[in-house]
């Protein structure tokens, strides 16, 4: 991309921003919701030195814009963690297991944000991500490209973050072990998102 | 360099010299480590054992496809000492066809083992300093098939590999010639 189209759509994203927060002093946040026949929740780990990869079929996330600016609005993202699916059955059940995510248990992993920043590339959402029962400082980074589609303003939410599994208690017994999975986990997140209520 | 019992690093036409020698017991060992790893992996119930099994079956299969590379490379540089002339045609058609077919199924296990796990979803490493890439997409019903074939080709390599342990053993104990004799170190050819 060129630093000229690359400058034009931060543009974009900023005046996003500006005019939601412009738009209406004292009427309520604009809440983007997330279209789910396009978005996709992914993850990689290495599993004895090979990049294993996944995604969760079901999650659901929402933007909402705040009148009074990005530091005001916020992004929850609740992901079904029983949808896991790593496209093998005996590694989906042992992930969903009690020894690593124990969905019985822990069926639902939650992110909110507790305040969104403006970064050099995008926006960071930092807040709390509750996974396995166990609720840890997250940055979830993102940059949001708009579009319109179908005389429907749409928002593209994009980015990657990091987090180790065993900050988490992800990993009993001998998993807890890193020596031939590793701790690091790659979440990659692509959300189409839509004005809704 | 001391040359044992003249030991050459090349074949020469009457013995196999030490560098090919070196690779045939060393892929004789690592076949064996291989059906241990895979019996092994194969009794565990899933979990971190069966992982750590199955990681290091495919890191030693690696290895091997990469020394049958290797292998076949300097078969075709090097004089291949020839079988003795007292073997009838039959034999002879038995040995080449045994040879081909060890050397056809070095390629063939490994292959079919990086096959499967690309087909299953699970990549393969080489001792974790290098992933290679899947072969294949995913496919539930192509990895079955592959696995299937894995264990064939095995079986099949366990039994070809036996009679040519068998024919070894009959050229040194019953028509004592050479033909064993000249893959061995340390010893001295007529």
């Amino acid at each position: 991309m060129t630093v000229f189209a690359s400058r034009a759509l931060r543009c974009t994203v900023l005046v996003t921003f500006a005019s939601a927060a412009s738009l209406a002093v004292a009427a309520p946040p604009t809440r983007f919701v997330q279209d789910a026949a396009k978005s996709t929740l992914a993850y990689s780990f290495v599993q004895a030195g090979a990049r294993n990869k996944g995604t969760f079929r079901k999650f659901s996330t929402t933007l909402e814009l705040a009148p009074d600016g990005l530091a005001a609005s916020k992004l929850d993202v609740a992901v079904d963690m029983p949808s896991l699916d790593t496209g093998d059955k005996e590694r989906d059940d042992t992930l969903r297991g009690a020894e690593m995510f124990d969905v019985t248990k822990f069926p639902q992993a939650r992110f909110t944000s507790t305040q969104i920043v403006r970064t050099a590339t995008g926006y960071d959402a930092v807040g709390k991500l509750t996974l396995h029962g166990v609720a840890r400082d997250t940055h979830v980074p993102f940059t949001l490209r708009t579009a319109t589609e179908q005389g429907k303003t749409v928002s593209y939410l994009t980015g990657r973050t990091t987090i180790r599994r065993l900050d988490f208690g992800v990993g009993q017994g001998d998993w807890k072990s890193t020596e031939w999975v590793g701790n690091d986990v790659t979440i990659d997140y692509s959300v189409r998102l839509a004005p809704g209520s | 360099m001391l040359k044992l019992a003249g030991m050459t690093f090349r074949n020469t036409p009457s013995r196999w010299g030490s560098f090919a020698q070196s690779l045939h017991w060393l892929i004789v060992a690592l076949l064996l480590l291989q059906v241990t790893l895979g019996l092994v992996a194969d009794d565990l119930p899933l979990g971190m054992q069966k992982l750590a099994m199955l990681a290091r079956h495919k890191s030693v299969g690696i290895t091997i496809l990469g020394l049958a590379v290797i292998r076949l490379a300097w078969r075709w540089s090097n004089p291949t000492p020839p079988f003795p002339d007292t073997l009838k045609p039959y034999e002879r058609v038995l040995g080449h066809f045994t040879h081909a077919a060890l050397y056809a199924l070095l390629f063939a296990l490994p292959l079919s083992g990086w096959l499967m796990s690309s087909a299953r979803g699970f990549p393969v490493s080489w001792f974790g300093f290098v992933q290679l890439p899947d072969l294949v997409p995913k496919d539930t019903g192509l990895y079955e098939a592959l696995l299937q074939t894995h264990h064939v080709l095995a079986i099949a390599l366990g039994v070809i590999a036996l009679l040519h342990v068998a024919a070894a053993v009959k050229h040194h104990y019953i028509l004592r010639d050479d033909v064993l004799r000249r893959m061995l170190p340390f010893t001295k050819t007529r």
